[in-house]
């Protein structure tokens, strides 16, 4: 990108002349509207305007256009857009922030009478693009993509995984999620079970019924009574481990690894 | 014809100043640049730092008279910075502001919010990192793209030289057909499409003297006109004289030579004979 427009301007054609000089510092820097206070003296129809007095440059501020509030603009996405929609979308948002960050990358066009007329058509064309349930939907499945869920089950009464128990854990990290959108692996898992401690599975959370994702979680046993309990471990996630099953060997290599600090 | 001669007449006596483009350089300039002129310098701009009032008369609220409305613009002031940038048609207001009721009048300016930021053209296929004002952007969103607020905007509003003459390249690249589009055949016919209704307003002639300062097309005119005359040394209209006046006298020698200046044969054959490595003459 080029630095400065002034400069393509005075190396393509010298058409501007050089015009630099110091730069023109006052304290108040606004945008405003203004009034004034004195009513200007009458002049003859179709005559000249009588000369200004120095009391007609008094003015008042009527508006500050800068601290007033950005009116939202109409765009049209070209591309997905986290958190924002899907490609050929039409969405209101403001206008400082559709310019700087739509418009100007290309991520977006105007919708002008014209590129709404256009866009129509390409609705379709673009449908074979990935597409996302909602604005946010990208964003959780990324997340939950990237999270180790620590799933603490008894260590003295005997269990076996069930979807509240993991809608149960996620609750406990802050992510609301309901039961039905939870899908467990085939094979059960059952305890306590002392080998399986600190072991990795996996469980299926369906994002508004249709985006799926592989969440990536690891047994912990715990004790009500506190000579039992299994020692503190800081930081399990950054432990290497191994799958509970084999089976799920698989499905867990796929799943992106938490990284929380990066290596030199 | 009447009107003609009592116009005349009438200006009879009456001294009439010169202007810009009736003395030195400014008169020759080309119609083309006038009408520029008059769009930029000429033209009452949009009111942006005051609210004109609508319609011919309003009422004295207090003792019911008439008074006739009569908007004066507030004056305004650039600062030669502002041809380097894009202020959408803001300016700095120099006035005064009385900040209490028992003090005096204390000058003021106003100056807009500045800042840096990118805009796009289209039709340039080019990004600019340029100074701008919010009033800049909001125009460019209201306008559907740069290049639509440029072409669409007079030059009274665009003010700067450096919007000028952004505005005269876009024009002559759509004047010329968009050649840099050439590879791209469709991008270009609905550049065409979307920008060609613009060009109505122009001929290729004022688009070509679109957005000048006075100073540069002055300069841009001088430069032209230096460069159409061709002169021609004195000693070749001299020679050519002198061997018009030998063959009057029908000299032989005379009949031989060539008339014209410039093939004279004076610098070829002349410097053909000259051989620097030869035998250095005795003097």
């Amino acid at each position: 990108m080029w630095k400065n427009a002034t400069f393509l301007l005075k190396t393509a054609s010298k058409e501007v002349p050089s015009l630099c000089g110091t730069p023109f510092l006052q304290q108040v820097r606004t945008t405003y509207i203004l009034k004034r206070r004195f009513p200007t003296q009458l002049h003859k129809k179709g005559g000249q305007p009588k000369k200004l007095r120095s009391r007609h440059y008094v003015y008042d501020l009527v508006k500050d256009t800068t601290t007033e509030k950005q009116p939202n603009i109409d765009v049209i996405l070209t591309d997905f857009v986290e958190g924002y929609g899907n490609a050929g979308e039409k969405i209101s948002v403001n206008s400082q922030f559709a310019y700087n960050n739509l418009l100007v990358p290309g991520l977006a066009v105007y919708a002008s009478p014209e590129n709404i007329e256009k866009y129509k058509d390409q609705i379709e064309a673009l449908a074979d693009k990935q597409t996302y349930s909602s604005a946010n939907a990208a964003l959780t499945l990324k997340t939950l993509s990237r999270m180790t869920l620590s799933v603490v089950m008894n260590k003295d009464h005997p269990w076996t995984l069930q979807p509240w128990h993991i809608k149960t854990s996620f609750r406990k990290c802050g992510y609301v999620v309901p039961e039905d959108a939870i899908a467990l692996p085939e094979k059960s898992i059952t305890g306590p079970n002392m080998d399986s401690e600190g072991k990795e599975f996996y469980v299926i959370v369906t994002i508004n019924n249709t985006e799926k994702v592989n969440v990536r979680c690891r047994l912990h046993h715990w004790s009500t009574e506190i000579v039992d309990r299994i020692p503190y471990v800081d930081k399990f996630w950054e432990n290497p481990t191994e799958p509970i099953y084999s089976e799920f060997t698989d499905v867990l290599q796929t799943i992106p690894p938490k990284i929380t600090k990066l290596k030199d | 014809m009447s009107s003609k001669a009592v116009k005349s007449v009438k200006g009879l006596g009456i001294f009439k100043k010169q202007g810009l483009f009736d003395k030195g350089v400014g008169a020759l300039l080309p119609e083309a640049y006038k009408k520029f002129y008059k769009e930029w310098r000429l033209t009452e701009p949009t009111a942006v730092h005051y609210i004109p009032e609508e319609g011919k008369w309003k009422r004295d609220e207090l003792t019911g008279e008439v008074i006739p409305i009569q908007n004066i613009p507030l004056p305004l002031s650039y600062p030669k910075e502002h041809n380097n940038h894009l202020w959408g048609g803001e300016a700095v207001v120099q006035g005064f502001q009385i900040r209490d009721k028992f003090r005096r009048r204390v000058p003021h300016f106003w100056v807009p919010v500045l800042k840096r930021s990118v805009v796009h053209t289209e039709v340039l296929n080019k990004f600019f990192s340029v100074i701008v004002t919010d009033r800049t952007i909001r125009l460019i969103n209201s306008n559907y793209g740069f290049d639509h607020y440029l072409l669409k905007t007079p030059a009274c509003d665009l003010k700067s030289l450096l919007a000028l003459s952004l505005k005269r390249k876009i024009l002559k690249e759509l004047d010329a057909g968009c050649p840099l589009y050439k590879n791209q055949p469709e991008i270009q016919s609905r550049l065409l499409n979307k920008y060609g209704k613009y060009l109505e307003a122009y001929t290729s002639e004022e688009i070509d003297w679109y957005g000048y300062s006075y100073t540069e097309a002055c300069n841009r005119i001088q430069k032209q006109m230096e460069e159409g005359e061709k002169k021609v040394p004195l000693k070749y209209i001299y020679r050519a004289e002198l061997i018009d006046k030998l063959r009057a006298a029908k000299l032989e020698e005379a009949m031989s030579q060539s008339l014209k200046s410039s093939q004279s044969g004076l610098d070829a054959t002349w410097l053909r004979k000259m051989n620097p490595f030869g035998k250095k003459r005795e003097t």
